[in-house]
């Protein structure tokens, strides 16, 4: 047994030790770790002939499928880094821009599913015989990596077409993994669903930590994310134990379940993440998950999970929920607007240093206004500026406030309603814009705008839908575009009035938003 | 395509509400079009539901079935069919 191993020499070791274990549950048909193996092995022979040697970044198209989560484990196996590429529209559009700046040369796409069947041992398939390597029992050792070489590398949400890239290392990945390993008590047998899809940082949690320590992974399609139905019978037919998703995942589920009494026993851990939780929809979660814990966490891609709130009936009725205290080896500070670091109870944005950040993005300098150096408790770190507006109360529990700059999420996604303005003033036909956040009973939060066109314009919204799907991530596209062509209003200073637009959008929600 | 126009109406009515029945092809792509994300779907597959009087079942679904007008009044057309003939 080797001491302290890495999350593929874990994967590694459980398909030899437990090789008929499930690791994957995917459109109800299971996958083995020993099948799951073979394929990241078959994987790994393809990248060798495909991309051999370089230290240049590979793109994963990451569509999620066991698949694709056999080429990560690939990647992982050969120590090369990757980054995690959005499956691209019909239009081709935001990939080609980032791999180009990620200076990937290799773009690969997850080998057909069809490939192992069942059969293990020595007999290979009747067809192939692509390379030893390729047999199972005498699979090459997972490439040597030290601590500091970049894995896994994610996106950050950005509304517009330059999202930043965010490089992990190994170690951080690692000591990330470990912890939410022991937190939340994922070990051989236990069932982990995840909800996001395989570009977003949380599958760090749900699927990566869950294959390290032997755990079965049930894989929501995100083509069915928002069916209800379709989730609550996975998370009942798979005795789902932990839970992790965002919000609008719950709130679905609860507006299918009101008044049904239906109930999820089998899970003990209910994690929500990526934005805030609605007072009303905590107070009903109790009853949907009788048996689980439930926690409010924090983090950002570029330091992973922060903070940790464990639901203890103490949380306000009328306000957010608190993100409580920082994980075990988390620093935080709070700047204050004089930009000197609060001590006490007070207000100010969040600085975050965790054990599973990133060294900085893999554009130097993007870097610049987005990390800040600060001595607190005898220590020199580095921080990352989380952009969150943050309130301590005399109990050191931390709440949300709000955002320092134009960022908002929309169903997890980070969106920057600046930015959404500038796409939309980039159209020739616009001569004013603004756009909002609305609270939305199905998706927490939504986007809605109003658009000033040019005098004797005929443009109209499914142009400007057009412009906006182009250029922006569906989740940026505004849920409502209002197309006037009377000025916008201003504030006494000049600048667009959004206030009045915030509330006229409002009322028209609810009949919009009972979809379920 | 017997159903596009009551489509084209909902669509309209709750994704575009200021654009003419008439502008609205029955083939164009209403995802690339940024007309439709996920829970435009979700909104769409409750109409459905509520006024054709279908049960849209989960393992139906295919993304592909809700890109267009047209696509969405055949996936309509073909869920009836299949209610019909079952016994």
């Amino acid at each position: 047994m080797v001491q302290q191993q890495s999350l593929v020499g874990s994967f590694v070791s459980h398909a030899t030790d437990h090789p008929g274990d499930t690791a994957l549950v995917w459109h109800g048909e299971e996958t083995t770790y020993r099948e799951l193996h073979r394929l990241a092995e078959r994987e790994r022979v393809r990248i060798a002939r495909l991309a051999p040697g370089g230290d240049e970044p590979l793109g994963i198209v990451a569509a999620k499928s066991p698949s694709a989560i056999a080429l990560v484990l690939a990647c992982l196996l050969e120590g090369r880094r990757f980054l995690l590429l959005p499956t691209p529209t019909r239009e081709g559009r935001t990939s080609d821009a980032l791999v180009e700046r990620a200076c990937i040369l290799h773009v690969l796409s997850p080998e057909s599913p069809q490939a192992p069947g069942p059969a293990p041992g020595p007999a290979p398939g009747p067809s192939e015989r692509p390379s030893t390597a390729d047999r199972p029992g005498e699979p090459k050792a997972p490439h040597r990596t030290e601590p500091a070489d970049v894995s896994f590398m994610f996106t950050t949400s950005g509304s517009t077409g330059r999202p930043k890239v965010v490089p992990l290392s190994t170690g951080a990945v690692d000591r990330f993994t470990t912890w939410a390993g022991e937190r939340f008590g994922i070990r051989r047998g236990t069932t982990v669903l995840n909800y996001a899809p395989l570009t977003f940082d949380l599958c760090l949690l749900d699927i990566w930590t869950t294959l390290r320590f032997g755990g079965r992974v049930v894989l929501v399609d995100p083509a069915r994310a928002t069916h209800p139905g379709h989730l609550l019978d996975l998370v009942s037919r798979h005795e789902v134990r932990l839970v992790q998703a965002v919000p609008m995942f719950y709130r679905l589920l609860l507006d299918a379940t009101a008044g049904s009494g239906r109930r999820l026993d089998t899970v003990a851990h209910v994690v929500f993440t990526g934005d805030s939780m609605p007072a009303r929809c905590l107070a009903e979660l109790p009853h949907l998950f009788p048996e689980a814990r439930l926690y409010n966490v924090y983090g950002c891609t570029e330091t992973n999970d922060s903070f940790l709130h464990e639901v203890d009936g103490t949380e306000p009725t009328d306000g957010p929920v608190p993100i409580g205290r920082p994980l075990p080896g988390v620093h935080a500070v709070i700047v204050g607007a004089d930009g000197g670091i609060l001590t006490g109870p007070g207000s100010g944005e969040l600085h975050v240093a965790t054990p599973f950040q990133t060294d900085g993005y893999l554009e130097r300098e993007q870097d610049a206004d987005r990390f800040a150096t600060h001595h607190h408790e005898g220590r020199t770190r580095r921080y990352f500026r989380s952009g969150d507006l943050v309130r301590r109360d005399r109990d050191g529990r931390i709440t949300l406030e709000g955002r320092n700059d134009h960022q908002v999420k929309v169903r997890g996604v980070r969106v920057n309603t600046h930015e959404v303005e500038q796409v939309l003033l980039d159209h020739p036909d616009v001569v004013e814009a603004a756009v909002v956040a609305v609270p939305d009973p199905v998706a927490g939060r939504l986007l809605r705008s109003v658009v000033r066109r040019a005098p004797d314009s005929r443009l109209n919204s499914l142009a400007l839908r057009r412009h906006c799907a182009q250029r922006l991530p569906l989740t940026a596209v505004p849920s409502a575009l209002l197309i006037v062509d009377d000025p916008l209003p201003r504030t006494s200073t000049g600048k667009i009035d959004r206030t009045p637009l915030q509330h006229a959008c409002s009322p028209a929600q609810p009949t919009e938003g009972t979809a379920t | 395509m017997k159903h596009a126009a009551a489509v084209t109406q909902f669509i309209i009515e709750e994704f575009l509400p200021d654009v003419g029945a008439n502008e609205l092809d029955v083939d164009y792509d209403l995802v690339d079009g940024g007309v439709i994300d996920s829970l435009g779907l979700l909104k769409t597959i409750a109409w459905i539901e509520d006024r054709f009087d279908l049960r849209v079942e989960e393992f139906d679904l295919d993304p592909d079935s809700f890109r267009s007008v047209g696509s969405i009044s055949g996936f309509i057309e073909r869920a009836q069919q299949h209610g019909t003939d079952s016994p």
